[in-house]
């Protein structure tokens, strides 16, 4: 190793992943040799507003956590506090939950799709990948009213129910975005210009993962059988099982892969949950104030494991809410695995844990020693671009 | 022997109470000096994973704060339950057994004011750079503008 060593502060302003987080890299010429992490500035506060406001305020600023998992995070919120109160939502508010969470899945991986492709200078698979994301999008706009933030749930059940009109636009949209699906699979597991800048790069083994406490389709790209949907059923994940999908090369492209092949998952268990979508009531009374006790709900988010500890103390406001979001886990394997990687290959890292600020803030500031230069993650991304078309 | 019952036995030796909140949970009440010791051997038994490290503030009317180590396995969910006084809150790190609890144990200390002696890194994960010495936001009494 040369005496000659720099630090490259990264962020916080990230235009290209249009989410702030702060890396600090140490490198020995182009290779990495230590990585850490800075986050909070996307932070609210949200876990300490949440005690001074009540249960059903809390519903609304708890979606507000993330943009693109909103629902997921009012499905673990709500599946909390009933459980508290003795309360069990109607089955069919309970499938219609999974069937928002499933579609909130479909644009969550096709947003990442888009996003990784970029991050690779795939710009065609970008714009492609974002113009069918549209399709699930327009099918939760006319079932929730909201293309983000759908507003799904209440305390008790949901919202609103799904009439024949949205469960036709539903299917054509899943049949679209399948026949989607699979050329995307082709072209991620077949594009030799892709493939050098996926396969092989930030390797992780199924110890590593365990060791480094990643979750969702991270962990089980590199061999982790772990998905809260099957380990631990929640809503009416029971009545509608899913395979779990899972890759053991533990690279960039096993990351990909899982993530596509989950869709395919996805749209089967949409048709099956339609299929036999439950009859009934889509709620139930819920007391204003909620018996005093722990709980804990754990959902299958997006990116991974989601975690909530909901504790009242008998009245009309939480004593305390602890939000433990997948990101927050997953950010240790990156500057972990940054380590002994090329510089180059930083955003394709990055990107490949499907990071969440905003959820994760609720992470750096840099020391500059001697001459240094801060670079914005569109030069870091401009950088790992030509650096591969300069290798050929 | 479901996962929740391996558990209990192999932490015998350490727990000083055992609650069950609800189906699939355990609580273990554990003192603050065993805390090293009981997720060693889970550690060594491969049980589960740690999911999140929660704090929990009683007020300053009852004097004692919680540190809730929540380890999951399949559906079934152990909380290692650590009580500490409020006036000299601190816990041991888990780092040397489980790395990746750094980003927990950061957030713990400057969210609630726990000292967590023997953390790699002791520096500020969320907080701005500008926010003051010795103010806890998740502390009940903490005064916030």
């Amino acid at each position: 190793m040369s005496k000659e060593q720099f630090t490259i502060p990264i962020g916080p302003q990230h235009p290209a992943l249009k989410e702030p987080g702060h890396f600090t890299l140490t490198v020995d010429g182009e290779v990495v040799t230590g990585a850490s992490v800075r986050l909070g500035y996307a932070h609210r506060g949200i876990e300490k507003a949440v005690e001074s406001r009540n249960w059903v305020q809390d519903l609304y600023l708890l979606e507000r956590i993330c943009g693109i998992c909103s629902h997921i995070h009012a499905t673990a919120y709500c599946l909390g506090v009933e459980k508290l109160a003795g309360v069990t939502a109607p089955p069919r508010a309970q499938a219609i939950r999974v069937l928002v969470a499933e579609l909130e899945r479909i644009h969550s991986h096709l947003l990442w799709l888009g996003v990784a492709a970029h991050q690779a200078g795939f710009d065609t698979l970008f714009m492609y990948s974002w113009r069918d994301r549209e399709t699930v999008m327009e099918v939760l706009e006319q079932l929730t009213g909201n293309r983000v933030n759908y507003s799904a749930n209440l305390l008790g059940g949901v919202k609103f129910d799904v009439d024949t009109r949205v469960l036709e636009t539903i299917l054509s949209g899943l049949d679209f975005l399948e026949t989607r699906t699979h050329h995307y699979l082709d072209i991620v597991s077949g594009d030799r210009i892709f493939l050098q800048r996926t396969r092989g790069i930030g390797m992780m083994t199924s110890e590593q993962a365990e060791r480094l406490g990643v979750t969702g389709p991270t962990a089980r790209a590199s061999g982790v059988r772990r998905d809260i949907r099957v380990d631990a059923p929640y809503a009416a994940y029971d009545r509608y099982p899913i395979q779990v999908v899972v890759e053991t090369t533990g690279d960039l492209e096993a990351r990909f892969i899982v993530r596509l092949k989950e869709l395919l998952e996805t749209y089967h268990l949409i048709r099956t949950l339609l299929d036999g979508l439950p009859e009934g009531d889509l709620k139930t009374r819920m007391p204003r104030r909620i018996a005093a006790g722990e709980t804990i709900s754990r959902v299958e988010a997006p990116r991974g494991e989601l975690f909530y500890f909901i504790k009242s103390d008998g009245g009309d406001q939480p004593a305390r809410i602890k939000v433990r979001t997948p990101t927050l886990s997953n950010m240790a394997s990156v500057t972990q695995l940054a380590v002994g990687h090329q510089l180059a290959d930083m955003p394709m890292l990055l990107t490949g844990i499907d990071p969440c600020f905003s959820c994760n803030d609720r992470l750096t500031t840099v020391q500059t020693s001697g001459e240094s230069e801060t670079w914005t993650w569109e030069k870091l991304r401009q950088y790992g671009i030509a650096s591969y078309r300069e290798r050929g | 022997m479901n996962a929740l019952e391996q558990a209990q036995d192999i932490l015998a030796a350490w727990v000083q109470a055992w609650h069950t909140p609800e189906d699939n949970r355990f609580d273990a009440q554990v003192a603050p000096a065993d805390l090293i010791s009981t997720v060693q051997a889970l550690d060594d038994h491969g049980w589960g994973y740690l999911v999140a490290i929660t704090g929990l503030d009683h007020g300053a009317e009852a004097g004692e704060m919680e540190v809730l180590y929540h380890f999951c396995r399949g559906a079934a969910v152990l909380t290692l339950r650590v009580a500490i006084a409020r006036g000299q809150a601190a816990v041991p790190s888990v780092c040397a057994i489980i790395p990746y609890a750094s980003v927990f144990e950061r957030e713990l200390a400057e969210m609630l004011g726990v000292e967590v002696y023997g953390t790699p890194d002791p520096s500020r994960l969320f907080l701005p750079d500008d926010w003051p010495e010795a103010v806890y936001p998740l502390r009940k009494d903490a005064e916030l503008d």
